[in-house]
């Protein structure tokens, strides 16, 4: 089963925040390797586990170097907001340990400059998710 | 928001009714104004969409009445 875990100083201050790389979707890969066209090197992010979340965030900045356009559009609702219209992209997440997420995420700005993206139940819903506080870690398993 | 896929979202809500009643709980890709296919899965239906139009903006959507919200309650996003 493949899985990684992650150490923090002080997971109640910071969070289930991990290093993740995100990557184009494997088939606009095929695509662009088809064309010719140059594949858009991965870019490296913090992202939240966040059980409070629907779906997957990624901050609006970091799709646009990554060159990928939208393939859907829905709605979502924040503590702030209601019916917010979002894009929607096919993307690679890459933990550590090489498990790897194709999944639809949801382009948004998200506050602050340490997290960007904020991985949701879409993609937890595949997993198992130990969040072991007393020892400042947490183990994320597909 | 910007302009990608909004014809494409006219599109959708013209033909929605018709798209219920066929192909209700199935995804629709659509290209302009054209409803390209109708797919059982949303994964199916992106994957024929990079296929046919490479990667530019297509939409795929849920045959719903009412789409269901996806809800946060980070304070983290700013919308």
């Amino acid at each position: 089963m493949p899985s990684f875990t992650v150490q923090s100083p002080n997971l109640q201050e910071t969070g289930p925040i991990v290093e993740v790389r995100l990557a184009v979707g494997s088939k606009i890969e095929q695509v662009l390797q088809k064309s010719g066209q140059k594949i858009p090197q991965p870019v490296q992010v913090h992202a939240m586990i966040d059980t409070g979340a629907t779906g997957t965030v990624v901050r609006e900045d970091i799709i646009k170097q990554l060159n990928i356009n939208p393939i859907g559009i829905t709605y979502i609702h924040t503590p702030s907001s209601t019916n917010v219209q979002c894009y929607e992209y096919l993307m690679r997440l890459m933990f550590p340990n090489t498990v790897l997420v194709e999944a639809v995420v949801i382009a948004a700005p998200l506050q602050g400059q340490h997290v960007q993206c904020l991985i949701g139940r879409d993609i937890l819903r595949h997993g198992v998710l130990v969040y072991t506080g007393y020892m400042n870690t947490f183990t994320l398993s597909f | 928001m910007t302009e990608a896929l909004k014809k494409e979202m006219e599109t959708f809500e013209a033909q929605k009714a018709e798209l219920i009643n066929r192909s209700k709980g199935k995804y629709a890709l659509i290209k302009d104004d054209k409803v390209v296919g109708i797919f059982d899965s949303q994964i199916d239906a992106i994957q024929q969409g990079y296929e046919r139009f490479g990667n530019v903006p297509f939409l795929v959507k849920l045959i719903v009445e009412v789409e269901p919200p996806l809800n946060f309650t980070s304070n983290l996003l700013g919308v």
